[in-house]
């Protein structure tokens, strides 16, 4: 079994990152999989970003434009 | 009139942070890599063109490294002359082929050499730059700057006069976030400019006797409520920041956060006397050919351009004025005096949930107040003990340059704790028939003002519903300028049982420390002072002692050289509590029976103690 490497992009570990942590992830041409060195985490690109997208649920007001800072 | 300053700052870096990890995984160490170098450059002049396309003039932080580069150095003299771009010297970017050859060590992080080599260093860069441009910067910086460092370079090179030295809340939260290798630990300073101390960076400077001779920028304007709990990489005026913490939409691309985040910022100025400031600083590695991360070039480039562009915006609009660091150390002398603190009012702009936060800061604290929990005091560092704190190698921080907490919420816990013992927090509690709730649990809003040089925090009224009792009850908390404490008034509005009474227990539970990790709490010496004085020595005994109508309850800190009170307006019993091994914390704090519009205020103070 080869080395793994970096993907076309870097991508970080979605389960490590919903704990703070920027971990990135290494290629395994093999199994076809990214994976972390820090958590049990695995998974295609397609896994990858749909974790990215669970990610941000916790921004709830990530669409949001404000035009008032205060309660007044 | 308001005015809203930027400060835009480049940075040609031969050496990318993180470009020479991820351009160059899988490949041997080659500091000298012309790949990497024209890549840095062909970014630093794309950072140049959007911001000049855009309006803006630019501080240019030549690096060591830049210095040795023709190319690097012709731009900065020609931006110089056709924007009136301030061409600066930056500590960040140490590393090349020169600096590794002479100083034989990939240190990179000025605050983290020994007193010699940092005297050294400047000493080498600073007459480096004098060589090339002809004349000294008045402007220079790092991610931190301690105040030995930064008292060497005034009395060398006199002509600076502003500098980068912090990056709010860049402690253990970043080291965490960074698979515990990223060695930035600086909690505790300011998130706005000040002028610091001679005796400690993060601490600002009371008088001229104290001041350090330079205006002091933060590393980036950060998220003031998002950065305390999270990375706070993940939340400031670097485009790049936002795409990290993955703040935008995957597929359009788009991230109203950071305009909210400048907007809050704009806001500030309400509490700033007509003043507000943001600074982007964006190091050429965030944006990297590669990508970075998930992020592809293109996205990387289109944050930065939106960045220049809204700002741009902003300034066209007569709504922003861009300054570079000279300028604005000067704008700065002009604007503020030495006592007038630094306010924040700030409400959640990302999570939804319209928690909202106070911070204040002046020469002899930093506070932090949560409205979402009832205006407890949930993060407090006393300046007045201006520490010094030596840090770098051959002293006794190596790396921790953090400004050390009494209260910290996150590190120390606050209101919540797990199975026993108690967190940092400052607050309030009733008690009724044996009923007891903390004010930690009322959530509501506030309301800024000011009187004279008393900045006031007036809180909307809570209710407390006991079985049988219901109480309205209103905080209002006054910052005075100068002076070291904070007022704290509670006025009971209503009633149910207009006959009845209330137990009302102002408590703080504090301790000290710069992480996560506790600290040797013996040595410290609580006292109860009054008629008598009432005194217990720190040993983890779990004591307690009470004195009638105190003067003052009173916790002396030796390992921070700091005394913190309480007093009060009267009739209330005061008390100190020692803490036990698995609660190492100090509790303070006066009770009394309040009935309905009783008013009762106490004082939190911070003084040094030799």
């Amino acid at each position: 079994m080869a080395q793994s490497g970096k993907g076309k992009l870097n991508y970080r570990c979605p389960s490590c990152f919903m704990r703070d942590l920027d971990i990135d992830m290494f290629y395994d041409k093999d199994k076809e999989e990214y994976y972390c060195l820090r958590c049990q985490f695995t998974g295609t690109e397609e896994e990858v970003l749909a974790g990215n997208e669970m990610v941000r649920t916790r921004y709830k007001a990530m669409h949001k434009r404000f035009t008032k800072f205060d309660f007044d | 009139m308001s005015e809203f300053i930027l400060n835009v700052i480049h940075r040609p870096e031969m050496v990318p942070e993180y470009s020479a990890t991820v351009t160059g995984h899988g490949k041997e160490e080659d500091i000298g890599d012309k790949k990497l170098l024209t890549e840095s450059l062909d970014i630093f002049k794309t950072q140049q063109r959007l911001a000049h396309e855009n309006g803006l003039k630019v501080t240019i932080h030549m690096t060591y490294a830049a210095l040795f580069n023709e190319e690097a150095v012709q731009i900065a003299k020609e931006d110089h002359e056709k924007y009136g771009d301030e061409i600066a010297l930056s500590l960040l970017g140490l590393p090349c082929e020169q600096f590794r050859e002479k100083y034989k060590t990939k240190d990179f992080c000025i605050w983290m050499f020994s007193m010699e080599d940092k005297k050294q260093i400047v000493d080498d860069v600073f007459e480096k730059f004098h060589d090339i441009f002809g004349f000294y910067p008045e402007s220079t910086g790092s991610y931190y700057m301690d105040a030995e460092l930064t008292n060497y370079i005034k009395e060398a090179y006199p002509s600076v006069k502003c500098a980068i030295a912090t990056c709010w809340e860049e402690g253990p939260k970043a080291y965490h976030t960074c698979n515990n290798s990223w060695y930035t630990l600086f909690d505790g300073g300011p998130w706005a400019p000040w002028i610091p101390s001679k005796q400690n960076t993060h601490a600002p400077a009371a008088n001229e006797e104290e001041d350090s001779g330079i205006v002091a920028i933060p590393h980036l304007s950060r998220d003031l409520l998002a950065c305390y709990d999270g990375n706070g990489s993940n939340f400031g005026t670097h485009p790049q920041n936002v795409l990290r913490g993955m703040i935008y939409d995957s597929k359009t691309w788009e991230y109203p956060y950071l305009y909210n985040l400048i907007d809050q910022y704009r806001a500030q100025e309400k509490y700033n006397n007509g003043y507000a400031y943001n600074m982007m600083f964006v190091g050429p590695g965030w944006m990297n050919k590669m990508g970075r991360w998930e992020a592809p070039y293109e996205l990387l480039l289109k944050s930065y351009s939106d960045g220049c562009k809204y700002y741009g915006q902003l300034k066209k609009e007569g709504k922003l004025i861009d300054m570079t660091m000279s300028e604005f150390a000067d704008y700065y002398r002009e604007k503020k005096t030495y006592t007038e603190p630094e306010c924040a009012l700030w409400r959640d702009i990302l999570y939804g949930s319209d928690k909202q936060l106070f911070w204040y800061t002046d020469p002899y604290m930093r506070a932090g107040v949560n409205m979402d929990q009832g205006g407890a005091i949930f993060d407090l560092r006393p300046y007045a003990a201006k520490l010094k704190w030596e840090v770098g190698i051959g002293t006794k921080h190596v790396q921790d340059a953090s400004y050390p907490f009494l209260i910290q919420e996150k590190y120390r816990a606050g209101y919540f704790t797990h199975y026993a013992g108690e967190g940092t927090i400052r607050s309030a509690k009733l008690c009724h028939n044996g009923e007891e709730v903390d004010l930690c649990l009322c959530r509501t809003k506030a309301h800024f003002s000011q009187e004279g040089n008393t900045r006031i925090l007036t809180l909307d009224p809570v209710t407390i519903e006991f079985a049988d009792l219901t109480v309205k009850l209103q905080t209002k908390e006054y910052f005075e300028e100068g002076t070291g404490s904070i007022k704290i008034e509670r006025t009971i509005l209503e009633m149910s049982d207009p006959d009845a009474e209330v137990e009302l227990n102002e408590y703080m539970v504090a301790c000290y420390g710069t992480t996560e990790y506790p600290e040797d709490m013996t040595g410290i010496i609580l006292t109860c002072e009054g008629a008598e004085t009432k005194s217990i020595n720190y040993e983890y005994k779990c004591r307690e002692e009470s004195l009638a109508d105190a003067k003052a309850v009173a916790a002396v800190v030796p390992a921070i050289e700091t005394k913190v009170s309480m007093t009060q307006t009267g009739g209330a019993e005061g008390y100190i509590r020692e803490g036990y091994a698995f609660s190492p914390m100090f509790t303070l704090g006066y009770k009394k029976k309040v009935s309905d519009k009783e008013v009762f205020a106490t004082w939190l103070n911070l003084e040094k103690a030799n």
